[in-house]
């Protein structure tokens, strides 16, 4: 007698892969990529490496009512691609985009038409074998590319989710595909995004963020630290006068050939997070520069800062050795949706 | 060969909402209008307010706005719905 957990949901009996393909494509079931069909024993498989019952409660969407369950979170990471091992972070990225602070309904729904930003720290990211230098924000690997699209899959399939359903995004951004990084921890004196959000050193976790997509700049004309984060600073504002003013977590993306700069200088994150956050600002009246005077009002000397206070930002040491490059990761409207780091093995429930 | 493989989309039996009874006639009833704050929801909710008391009889129209656009309803936006008859939540841009 076997002794695999009992899976509740539906059962198809389909002829062959490619029947399996188009059965789930033609309801809707995926991203337009092809899936790995999600038999029992692939599913039972990440069940069992997590450590997870398959009713376990991930958690609750409060606008819908929708308990979320293991077992259905992970048919979707099996049909994303990820294998056994890569679940247990699956399921912490879920876990915090239903915390409350996320504001999964609101970030996921808006025409505004963000992603969800997962960056993945602690040991787990040599055990999957992420990468976070070569190309860092795309394609860099393949767990960090299926962990970041079983997160979307799982929205379309557990939240209705789905481009003209709840996502009412005008345009949205390749993100939304998958949206993952793993933090370069082995290449930088800093202490990672979760170490300094959750106090602990060698906790692996993962932090989500309602966000846009990266906005790339360049800066390989100086060593100084100012000059470079002035252009991080420079591209903020731009993202506070051509998309949204209002405060919230914003991320930087920091890779090597820059931060051997602010390491020689001595600058540590809580720095980068301190400058930026007296820099980024902008007046009403700026909007007015790109064909916003109409918004400007009588409010135009109002200021507005792009961090509520220093530590919205998140501060990221990934991407390839070579290349004075850097991207601002905005966020999806402001502070209404908020970055939430969770631990990867917490129980919420239990 | 076969494969048989499994349901990814959420089981709508599990739901926990349940639908409201449907008045029969809006006539000499409350309605509340429940706005996201949005610009756009002024002039709708205006013009919704006017045809549902001249051309549906309502009683009374009770206009009320979200705190968060992009949030549920406050608690004392629910507790407050207790008292109307019916509730339309808008959705504007």
């Amino acid at each position: 007698m076997s002794n695999a957990p009992v899976l509740t949901s539906r059962r198809f009996e389909l002829a062959d892969g490619m029947a399996v393909q188009e059965h789930y494509h033609s309801r809707g079931w995926t991203d337009g990529l092809p899936i790995v069909p999600p038999t029992g024993d692939a599913v039972t498989a990440g069940l069992e490496w997590a450590g997870l019952p398959p009713d376990h409660l991930v958690g609750i969407e409060p606008v819908l009512q929708r308990a979320i369950t293991a077992e259905k979170v992970a048919i979707n990471a099996v049909m994303a691609g990820c294998l056994p091992a890569h679940f247990p972070v699956v399921v912490t990225a879920v876990t915090a985009m239903l915390a409350e602070p996320f504001l999964l309904q609101g970030a996921t729904a808006s025409t505004g038409g963000c992603g969800v930003l997962l960056i993945v720290n602690g040991p787990v990211r040599l055990e999957l074998g992420m990468d976070g230098t070569f190309s860092a924000l795309g394609a860099s690997d393949r767990a960090t590319t299926c962990i970041g699209r079983a997160v979307r899959l799982v929205l379309g399939n557990l939240l209705e989710v789905r481009p003209g359903g709840i996502d009412r995004a005008t345009l949205g951004h390749p993100g939304k595909i998958s949206y993952c990084v793993a933090e370069d921890e082995e290449h930088t004196p800093w202490p990672s995004v979760a170490e300094e959000r959750l106090g602990d050193p060698h906790v692996s976790a993962v932090t989500a963020m309602a966000a846009l997509a990266p906005r790339q700049l360049m800066n390989e004309w100086t060593t100084e630290p100012e000059e470079i984060l002035d252009t991080f600073v420079a591209e903020i504002k731009a993202n506070m006068t051509h998309y949204s003013i209002w405060p919230g977590n914003y991320a930087v993306v920091v890779p090597p050939q820059l931060r051997q700069h602010f390491d020689a200088a001595g600058w540590s994150k809580a720095d980068i997070r301190h400058y930026v956050f007296e820099r980024a600002r902008i007046h009403r009246r700026d909007w007015a520069t790109c064909g916003k005077g109409a918004v400007v009002g009588r409010k135009g000397d109002d200021e507005y800062a792009a961090l509520p206070d220093p530590d919205h930002l998140l501060v990221v040491a990934a991407g390839g050795p070579a290349g004075g490059f850097g991207a601002v990761i905005p966020p999806w409207l402001g502070h209404r949706s908020r970055a939430v780091t969770m631990p990867i093995g917490a129980c919420v429930d239990c | 060969m076969s494969l048989q493989v499994l349901d990814p989309t959420y089981d709508e039996d599990a739901t926990i909402l349940a639908l409201a009874d449907r008045p029969s006639t809006l006539a000499d009833l409350t309605v509340g209008i429940v706005s996201n704050g949005k610009h756009g929801t002024q002039p709708f909710f205006a013009a919704l307010d006017k045809v549902l008391r001249e051309d549906h009889g309502v009683a009374a129209v009770v206009h009320v706005t979200k705190s968060n656009y992009s949030a549920p309803a406050d608690a004392e936006v629910m507790d407050h719905a207790q008292q109307w008859h019916a509730l339309i939540a808008g959705v504007g841009d």
